[in-house]
């Protein structure tokens, strides 16, 4: 196993996988269009609203399509094959990290364009939220990665990992919504948008060390 | 070039939650030989490999390879084994071709669809290992063994679900492997059908 080869195999298996994250977003876009028949449908409410839906419904389908994250491969026995291939798992875990976003998040944003003039958002600031997106979910994926890693091994653990997860997510929330409100009011949004690049590269440099801890805790 | 092991364990003590697994455990396996691990069902024969892999803190006792204690030093022992546990890591979604190209990225398509042949395979190289039967996907885990020069082979129930003629092509490898110098641990219930081996026997606390 080398890195080349196991982030092919990874890519091929969500390929023959893709229910799973057409499951993600087809949630995605079920939120963004039940949104509006729930509450009020005018562009007076929606297109203030727009940023916080959209986040709101995407930190949910992530959230889903993380979950899972390391279930096969530990059912399957492939967290001890990362583990004896002497190959560092950190990286494994990231390579793994980037399939899956790459998978969820690119149909997502093609998505976005249509999705967001349901909601109203003006088109000025739609490269704003394609903006926090591309910069926050990163440091959503790779936080979920280790709530994934912790309870792999447990037969329910979905719900104890929402609650180890959930808060850590609300900081990325904020900051993605807060530019998005900035940049419907004409407001600079590089500072709050710095501040979610920042978070994702926390999280790049942290999560997949601890992840591969939790993975190791997990395998005996 | 001719392989070399040089595993010692010495009075090796283990636990798993309250329960004591082996006390004063000591062996050594070494080139050319085949060292089977013993035991009834939770004796601790997997918690054994697993602690030899540092997935499990031993309680005292030493692991040394090539004569570097391995609870400092593992990168030389991880380079030289080939660790096939309980679920060998086969992904369903992938065809058995697919399979081998992940664990074996440097050798060619000939000598994957080769080690196929060896494991009676062939006809099944492009169908998604979910549609295999238990046996067929433990063939398509043991085809590494084909294309690997590691040395020493951790093998955990490598016979589980393999039919009699399976079982003796896997020996005969095995057999051609301690013969150019590797070595072989393994777990198993089942009598060696050919093969002759140092037993370590796991006795239940």
């Amino acid at each position: 196993m080398n890195y080349t080869s196991f982030f092919k195999a990874e890519w091929l298996s969500l390929l023959r996988r893709k229910q799973d994250t057409l499951n993600a977003l087809l949630f995605f876009v079920m939120v963004i269009t039940l949104f509006p028949l729930g509450v009020d449908p005018s562009s007076e409410f929606l297109a203030p609203a727009a940023g916080g839906i959209i986040w709101c419904a995407t930190a949910l389908s992530v959230l889903m399509a993380v979950e899972g994250l390391f279930k096969e491969d530990f059912n399957d026995g492939s967290l001890e094959q990362w583990l004896a291939s002497g190959l560092s798992v950190s990286v494994l875990v990231l390579l793994k990290v980037l399939a899956q976003w790459l998978m969820v998040m690119v149909p997502l944003l093609l998505a976005l364009p249509v999705l967001a003039q349901m909601l109203f958002l003006p088109w000025s600031s739609l490269l704003t939220v394609m903006g926090s997106l591309l910069l926050g979910t990163p440091a959503l994926f790779l936080i979920g990665a280790i709530g994934a890693a912790l309870t792999v091994s447990l037969r329910r653990g979905a719900v104890l990992m929402l609650l180890l997860i959930l808060p850590l997510y609300i900081p990325v929330i904020i900051f993605a919504t807060g530019a998005i409100r900035a940049a419907q009011l004409q407001m600079s949004v590089s500072g709050q948008l710095a501040i979610l690049a920042a978070m994702s590269i926390v999280a790049l440099a942290l999560a997949p060390v601890m992840t591969a801890i939790s993975i190791k805790a997990s395998v005996n | 070039m001719q392989k070399s092991v040089n595993l010692q364990v010495n009075q090796l003590y283990l636990e798993r939650g309250d329960r004591d697994l082996c006390q004063d455990l000591t062996f050594s396996v070494t080139s050319g030989e085949l060292v089977r691990v013993a035991g009834e069902n939770g004796a601790g024969k997997s918690s054994l490999m697993k602690a030899l892999l540092g997935w499990l803190p031993i309680e005292s006792g030493q692991i040394e390879y090539k004569g570097e204690d391995v609870t400092v030093h593992r990168d030389v022992l991880l380079a030289d084994q080939l660790y096939l546990g309980h679920t060998p890591g086969i992904k369903t979604v992938l065809t058995p071709l697919e399979n081998l190209r992940l664990y074996c990225p440097e050798a060619s398509l000939q000598a994957l669809e080769q080690a196929l042949e060896h494991v009676q395979l062939g006809p099944y190289a492009d169908i998604p290992a979910a549609q295999l039967s238990a046996g067929q996907k433990r063939r398509v885990a043991l085809a590494r063994l084909w294309l690997t020069d590691k040395p020493l082979w951790l093998l955990d129930e490598p016979f589980t679900a393999l039919d009699h003629a399976g079982v003796l092509a896997l020996e005969a490898h095995i057999k051609t492997h301690l013969d150019s110098g590797g070595a072989v641990m393994l777990t198993t219930h089942q009598t060696l059908l050919t093969l002759s081996a140092k037993t370590v026997e796991l006795a239940a606390a």
